[in-house]
């Protein structure tokens, strides 16, 4: 046990977990934010904040974390290299801790020109497996300087993983790679194509990884056949199979199609070994949460065990 | 690297003419042939000899997750993805293991300095051709002058 989070209490007892995921809004009011946790509250164990998404500025992740721990849900926070040199990360590391946020998720972040500030500065100073080997050092009681940190905070690590981008066994490697800088657990892109991500997930098993590190697949409900075309054509490093896309145009009620086709993918999840958790992200469809958990038969969620109460054996990482 | 390496090193950054010669030549060479972007402490024998540092994001640890299938970049999609080129290169010339290298963060004080010297000096991983990768520890080491 690392922070005694609930989404690491959880899996440690062998729970199949369920995350959600929330853009902060784009304005200085918290009400929104208190409001969507009640699409969360009860059907998620988790909830993911994320950190300016594709570079568009909204209120920043710790905050919004703060808040959602406000609205009754844990927060998985998330921290980007984008924005943040090495001092500024450590730091805002060590407020979001004092201020009771448990998870947090490594990544690199969107390139800024894809968003609403393209002419800004990308800082870029740690990529995310140096930063997963940071947040690791800060748990062992280090700053990244080498310097004595007293108390220590105790995170519970996140990395993400691509498994549909090329070239299949770069990606293993990068895994492995943030594996042995630290990560607890993974969050992966949204599956559409069933089977790469299958590929996927048995290089992962050859190689052990699933045994060393959480895995948390993501899933993502569409509304029309128009976002898949957007998604395979816009967004890099997705794939997206031309039968999804024929299947929801041809559905009579695209709406109900895509949430068949996500809870389909769940089902499916749920019995893949290796998977040990599935990650929501309704791209501003938060409310269709609470529906997809309960078509999918993951509720009602378990309640985790005290840190005592958690037997050391399912602790794979300690 | 050695007390004869570190010397010269010693000298050169003593000589501002001299080690300017030495940036200049080693920018030369570089820059022309890999795309150096002058980060002082160079990885390139790691990668396969393509320069991670071209890389919009500069990840040093491996590509983003925007890689798209053709293999281009996820920023400017008519050029490659520069760990795509590094992978293929590395498959190419068997060197493949060496990706598995975990790179410490950049130290920014060596920014535009010669990596060269730097190597010299022993403030950074010598360019360990021959020999399988082993953790080296390297001592702290001042920062070279920027002449
Ligand atoms: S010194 Fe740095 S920027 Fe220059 S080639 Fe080597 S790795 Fe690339
Ligand atoms: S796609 Fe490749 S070159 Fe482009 S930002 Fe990502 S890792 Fe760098």
């Amino acid at each position: 046990m690392v922070s005694g989070s609930r989404l690491e209490r959880l899996l440690r007892q062998g729970e199949f977990v369920v995350c959600g995921e929330m853009s902060p809004p784009q304005g200085a009011d918290k009400a929104p934010i208190l409001k969507k946790c009640e699409y969360f509250r009860g059907y998620v164990d988790a909830v993911n904040l994320t950190d300016n998404q594709t570079a568009i500025v909204r209120m920043s992740s710790i905050v919004s974390s703060f808040f959602v721990l406000e609205g009754g849900c844990e927060p998985i926070m998330q921290m980007t290299c984008r924005d943040r040199n090495r001092l500024a990360q450590q730091s805002d590391l060590l407020g979001a801790y004092a201020i009771g946020i448990r998870n947090v998720l490594c990544l690199t972040g969107d390139y800024q020109t894809f968003g609403n500030q393209g002419d800004a500065k990308g800082v870029f100073d740690l990529d995310s497996v140096q930063l997963i080997h940071t947040v690791a050092d800060m748990n062992r009681g280090r700053l990244l300087s080498g310097d004595e940190l007293k108390p220590p905070p105790a995170f519970f690590i996140g990395g993400a993983a691509n498994p549909f981008a090329e070239p299949l066994e770069m990606r293993i490697i990068r895994l492995e790679k943030k594996v042995a800088a630290g990560v607890h657990f993974i969050q992966t892109q949204p599956v559409f194509d069933w089977s790469r991500f299958e590929k996927w997930m048995s290089a992962v098993r050859d190689v052990g990884l699933d045994e060393k590190v959480f895995i948390i697949v993501g899933v993502m409900p569409v509304r029309s056949a128009k976002a898949l075309l957007y998604m395979r054509d816009e967004v890099p490093g997705m794939s997206i199979p031309d039968e999804c896309i024929k299947r929801m145009e041809s559905a009579q009620d695209p709406k109900e199609e895509g949430i068949r086709m996500c809870v389909e993918t769940m089902q499916r999840l749920r019995n893949t070994p290796g998977v040990r958790g599935i990650h929501i992200m309704p791209v501003m469809w938060e409310s269709i949460t609470p529906r997809l958990v309960e078509e999918a038969g993951l509720l009602p969620r378990p309640e985790p065990l005290s840190i005592e109460e958690t037997s050391p054996e399912t602790a794979e990482t300690s | 690297m050695s007390k004869f390496t570190e010397a010269i090193a010693e000298f050169t950054e003593k000589h501002p003419t001299l080690y300017r010669c030495v940036l200049l030549g080693e920018n030369m060479f570089k820059k022309a042939i890999f795309g150096c972007q002058d980060c002082g402490q160079c990885v390139l024998s790691y990668n396969a000899f393509v320069c991670c540092m071209r890389c919009p994001k500069q990840m040093r640890n491996g590509p983003c997750g925007g890689t798209r299938a053709n293999g281009r970049c996820e920023v400017y999609p008519n050029r490659p993805c520069i760990w795509w080129l590094i992978y293929k290169r590395a498959k190419w010339m068997g060197r493949a293991a060496k990706l598995k290298k975990y790179h410490v963060p950049v130290d920014r004080r060596l920014e535009h300095t010669s990596a060269w010297m730097n190597m010299f000096a022993g403030r950074i991983l010598p360019l360990d051709l021959s020999k399988e990768l082993r953790e080296i520890e390297l001592p702290k080491k001042e920062p070279p002058p920027k002449w």
